[in-house]
């Protein structure tokens, strides 16, 4: 149960990545890019492609992130390097975390003040990172195959109401792409979660290969929700936040049904459940690391975590407009430190084999 | 005093007053050169088998008194020499007669004990159309010779343990060697070592023990009635337990998905087992999650619902005094209690009991508005749909409720939730180094074969793959 095997980091890559990237990003691409949505979404996905191959390279050493930093840097700038990715995670953790909260008080609720509604998942995100990381493994197992039925299901109820045509003419976008490139950004941090990661996943032949080509397929069903998304709402785009749960609502069986495609979104709302506890999970791992990994560490760091998540939640409970402006404008610049170049510069480090 | 002397005298006196109750008797009779006594539990023992394999033969015994010369006369199939008396002692509970005779310093205890049985019958929890009826009883030897009927190998070892200071319950560890992995069979047997318990009533009290996480409401060690089913599970690679009292036996290690299996799944084509067991899951699913959704739409996303259904769901509820939560608290309140009565109740009632419970109740409660008819039609299909999964009941009713609350305070993101723990505690859980969700977490695709999909016989020639088993192939 303490390794993560290559199948199930492909799970992980493929079917639970890209769910992270359906919820308010759509809306924020168009808002930018318009009808050219998909290609910032297709630059960010193929440097990350780039950066999980860098990072899976490094597998085959079988050291974690922070020993090969320890072996190249030393004990004490191992460790600050450590904290600081710790603390990226944890402002890595913000933004998903703020839009899931305003995504299950907009499509779960009518009337539930949504700190009501989302306090429960403090709780469950300290007992999940009090686990072991390479426990998620087996819940990528179990995840998978809810994604893809998720994801299938959406889709599949989407594809019908969907103009493709307003994607055309492409280009028409272009003078708002990098403005969409940047605001992107804080969207797209999979490879620097993968870092955490070294050390307990299983080697085998060809992982890096495979890994990347698996992160690819997600990213492809990802640029097909969101050109689905813009075919469905066209210039309307930029108000529909919380796309996924809104692309199936016109599908012509719900007028006879009800919202079936809720179904969906409930699975997908379970995925994004465990794909948001992720980035703290990854900080509770660096730190237990860091200092010597002490048998209740990883309990007391997964409670202290989810207690100033919680708290920046509260205090930030009306605050989300202020906190994307934030993150997305002047705090930009730290995604692509820790999310390009230490991911790319964790190739540099040495990697003698682990013992 | 510790062991039998040569005064018989002594011994007999000794063995009384380590066993004064006053069901242990002595029998005294002389055969022409030697004085004998017999100690017996009166209860235990049948006393008609020693009089005629034990007494009758002694009283003409005519030879040495030595051990293997009183031996030889007695006509018992099942006989040692002990010397502890602590030992003579315990088998004389154990319903096995101590012989003494005056000059030897060793007893021979002969096997007439008295068997109480009843007639081997089809288990009422576990009942199949196609396939074998028999089910295991409470007498410990019949149902290993159901097993032995079986397996007629030397592979099938049967080693005896006994369990409880007081009770000192049989306890029958079962595998087949070489197909069971050596590591479980000494786990099974380190743990019922380590078992320091006065009585062992039944055979659910070793599962506390067995488990590796023994608070948990997740069951953790598999049971069955069924002869087949166990001896099924043996071939597969696990090991067994039948318990001296009990007739339901254990089987570790466990999966979850084998009570989604029945025994009947193996007798019918495979696409049939496949649809029953979906169905089975999905009733399971149904029965969990309907009556949470249905209080979390209502109380916070009526959307959920499609126009029409809210149309008359609203119309049904609209003069019902209590909120969704509590209604349908109420409701399930009600079908646990009837539940619990029918069970208990004498059979003659059970009939009445029903009628008032299902009818009556039900009829009038909601003419006289204090429920809704929804309410009551959603309970009553979660109610059976429970017992689709018969060996899980305990385990989803618990979750059903939990699920009920968490909907009524937090509506249906908290349902998300809950069952996010609930699989996240799944996965991580394992018994004897297997993991209890496996062939789906860790993922098995060979041991997908027969899980919820079923597939044919010929396409399952290994064992499951999770259950480690050295002898790897059962279909050559």
């Amino acid at each position: 149960m303490n390794r993560i095997s290559p199948r199930q980091l492909f799970f992980f890559l493929a079917c639970v990545a890209p769910v992270g990237k359906i919820v308010l990003l759509p809306a924020r691409l168009a808002e930018f890019a318009k009808n050219d949505l998909i290609f910032p979404a297709a630059v960010h996905f193929l440097v990350q492609a780039l950066l999980v191959f860098c990072v899976l390279l490094l597998v085959k050493c079988g050291k974690s992130f922070y020993e090969l930093l320890e072996d190249t840097f030393g004990k004490i700038a191992a460790k600050i390097v450590i904290c600081l990715f710790a603390l990226f995670l944890l402002f890595a953790a913000l933004l998903p975390l703020l839009e899931q909260k305003l995504f299950v008080q907009s499509v779960f609720y009518d009337t539930l003040p949504s700190l009501v509604a989302f306090s429960p998942f403090f709780l469950f995100a300290a007992f999940l990172c009090a686990k072991p990381l390479a426990g998620f493994g087996r819940v990528w197992d179990v995840l998978a195959p809810i994604a893809i039925a998720g994801m299938a299901g959406v889709l599949l109820l989407s594809v019908g109401s969907a103009d493709y045509a307003a994607l055309l003419p492409v280009g028409a976008g272009k003078a708002g792409f990098f403005e969409a490139l940047r605001t992107a950004a804080s969207w797209f941090f999979d490879s620097a979660l993968l870092l955490p990661l070294l050390g307990k996943i299983d080697y085998e032949k060809g992982i890096a290969w495979k890994g990347t080509l698996c992160y690819l397929a997600g990213a492809a069903v990802a640029l097909f929700f969101l050109a689905t998304f813009y075919g469905v709402f066209a210039e309307t785009s930029v108000n529909q936040l919380f796309a996924f749960t809104k692309t199936s609502k016109y599908f012509s069986g719900i007028t006879v049904l009800g919202r079936i495609d809720y179904l969906f979104i409930f699975a997908l709302a379970l995925v994004m459940a465990f794909y948001c506890a992720m980035p703290v999970q990854a900080c509770v791992e660096c730190v237990n690391e860091a200092f010597g990994r002490r048998p209740y560490l990883p309990t007391l760091l997964s409670v202290a975590f989810a207690a100033i998540l919680f708290t920046l939640s509260v205090l930030l409970d009306y605050r989300f407009g202020e906190v994307l402006f934030a993150v997305t404008g002047a705090l930009v610049w730290v995604y692509p430190v820790f999310t390009v170049l230490v991911p790319a510069l964790s190739l540099l480090l040495r990697r003698d084999h682990a013992k | 005093m510790k062991n039998v002397s040569k005064d018989l005298a002594k011994t007999t006196e000794a063995l009384k007053k380590l066993l004064p109750a006053e069901d242990i008797l002595t029998f005294s009779f002389r055969s022409e050169k030697t004085a004998f006594t017999c100690v017996f539990a009166d209860p235990v023992t049948d006393k008609e088998l020693l009089g005629e394999q034990v007494i009758r033969p002694l009283s003409r015994f005519a030879g040495e008194p030595k051990a293997e010369e009183v031996g030889r006369h007695i006509t018992s199939p099942e006989m040692k020499k002990v010397r502890a008396l602590d030992e003579l002692a315990q088998e004389i509970l154990a319903g096995n007669p101590a012989v003494l005779w005056e000059g030897m310093d060793e007893a021979i205890v002969t096997g007439t004990k008295k068997v109480f049985t009843r007639a081997i019958a089809e288990p009422s929890t576990d009942v199949a159309v196609k396939g074998p009826r028999e089910g295991f009883i409470e007498d410990m030897k019949t149902n290993t010779s159901l097993i032995r009927r079986r397996f007629k190998t030397g592979e099938l070892r049967i080693e005896t343990a006994e369990v409880g200071r007081r009770s000192r319950t049989s306890v029958a560890v079962c595998y087949l060697d070489g197909t069971a992995e050596r590591e479980v069979v000494d786990e099974v047997r380190a743990k019922l070592g380590e078992i320091d318990i006065d009585i062992v009533p039944d055979s659910s009290y070793l599962t506390h023990f067995l488990s590796s996480r023994p608070y948990s409401l997740v069951k953790q060690v598999g049971t069955t009635e069924k002869p087949d089913i166990f001896c099924a599970k043996l071939a597969e690679g696990r090991v067994g337990l039948i318990v001296d009292g009990s007739p339901i036996a254990l089987t570790v290690p466990y999966l979850l998905i084998e009570d989604f299996q029945s025994s009947e799944d193996y007798f019918v084509p495979p696409y049939r087992a496949t649809f029953t067991r979906l169905l089975r899951l999905f009733a399971l699913l149904v029965a969990i999650y309907l009556p949470a959704f249905y209080v979390a739409a209502q109380l916070f996303k009526l959307q959920l619902f499609p126009v029409r259904l809210l149309l008359t769901i609203a119309g049904s509820i609209r003069d019902i005094p209590f909120s969704p939560s509590l209604e349908m608290l109420l409701v399930l309140l009600v079908l646990e209690v009837l539940n619990e009565a029918s069970i208990r109740m004498p059979k003659y009632v059970g009939m009445a009991l029903s009628v008032v419970g299902a009818l009556v109740l039900g009829e009038t409660a909601v003419s006289a508005g204090f429920v809704s008819t929804p309410a009551i039609i959603i309970i009553a299909f979660s109610g059976i749909g429970l017992y689709a999964v018969p060996n899980l009941i305990e385990q989803t009713s618990v979750l059903r409720l939990a699920m009920l609350l968490v909907a009524g305070s937090v509506g249906t993101y908290g349902i998300i939730l809950l069952t996010a723990f609930c699989f996240l505690y799944l996965v991580t859980t394992e018994n004897f180094r297997t993991p209890l969700f496996a062939p789906f977490s860790p993922l098995i695709g060979k041991d997908l074969r027969d899980s919820v999909i079923k597939y044919n016989l010929g396409s399952l020639p290994t064992r499951p793959k999770v259950l480690k088993s050295p002898n790897k192939r059962r279909l050559k």
